[in-house]
């Protein structure tokens, strides 16, 4: 899902960095009240077990592999901007002290990861609860669902900002199946973690959830 | 406490699934596929800045690279909220 420098033209990776500082400066506005210490404490955990939870990747006959990205789990956890600001640290400390993913692709990872993941997550499971309640198979579903459309969106998010990048103005023919086709299967197991990981935490620390606190 | 020796943990096996595995398994990301297909090329090496590109450590195995790489990286996202945390007690 990072993509590294070279694979963006200066175009692409100019109007994805606008909408990372704008989605940025928006997401700081918005969360300047719910920086609480406690909320700090619990966001800066959630980014330390995302980062360590990205480093297990687990390669898969026929070489792929496939790794945990968290953007649903932090959204439905903190809502969009709490959970933009978590995936925001990941894929900053990645970029800049692993060169995990590009610098001059770095607005395109987040808009990636830090924006569409984590909205398309906490849209979905809120969806699913506001019209369905909150009951453990509703929560499971919802968490599923927004774990592995988040996937898939933001898979394809990458796909169309390759293929549409102007140096290769026949690539999204070739990247957006490949890409998304993937990111179908892939996102499954995302959608498993997710929905596992929220149904824990609802039965031991329903506080936790964004839904629950009201977070829109 | 717990949680920080949960992600020690992870962080302690993580060679295993990130570079062992990998590597019997020559795993490419979708990304990295696609990328093939419309022969992309990677400048990240070309315009590297980091010492510890791609969760390696100079002169270390790639295993202790990738394990120390992620517990610098656990601590970093840990320090920045203690100093977040400290900031918004002074205001």
């Amino acid at each position: 899902m990072h993509i590294p420098d070279g694979f963006l033209d200066i175009t692409t990776a100019t109007i994805t960095y606008i909408i990372f500082i704008v989605f940025g400066y928006y997401a700081l506005r918005k969360s300047r009240g719910m920086l609480e210490s406690e909320m700090i404490s619990f966001v800066s955990i959630l980014a330390a077990a995302i980062f360590a939870a990205q480093m297990l990747n687990w390669p898969l006959p026929g070489g792929t592999s496939l790794h945990f990205v968290g953007g649903a789990l932090a959204g439905i956890l903190l809502g969009p901007w709490l959970g933009f600001l978590t995936i925001c640290s990941v894929v900053l400390v990645q970029a800049l002290i692993f060169h995990d993913g590009g610098i001059t692709t770095l607005g395109a990872n987040a808009l990636n990861m830090a924006i569409i993941a984590v909205l398309i997550g906490h849209s979905s499971y809120e969806l699913l609860i506001r019209n369905f309640g909150n009951r453990d198979s509703i929560r499971f579903l919802g968490a599923f669902l927004g774990g592995w459309l988040g996937i898939i969106i933001a898979g394809a998010a990458a796909a169309i900002q390759i293929g549409y990048s102007q140096s290769f103005p026949y690539g999204l023919a070739i990247t957006f199946p490949v890409m998304v086709g993937w990111h179908v299967v892939l996102g499954i197991i995302e959608g498993i973690i997710t929905a596992l990981s929220i149904i824990y935490l609802s039965r031991r620390a329903p506080q936790l959830l964004s839904v629950e606190r009201g977070v829109k | 406490m717990k949680t920080l020796i949960f992600l020690v943990t992870i962080i302690l096996v993580s060679p295993i699934f990130g570079i062992i595995l990998a590597d019997i398994v020559g795993f490419h990301e979708p990304l990295d596929i696609a990328a093939e297909k419309v022969e992309l090329h990677d400048l990240s090496k070309d315009m590297n800045w980091t010492p510890l590109f791609n969760y390696t450590i100079p002169d270390l195995s790639p295993e202790i690279g990738y394990i120390i790489s992620g517990l610098l990286g656990i601590a970093t996202i840990l320090g920045a909220g203690l100093v977040f945390k400290r900031r918004g007690k002074q205001h």
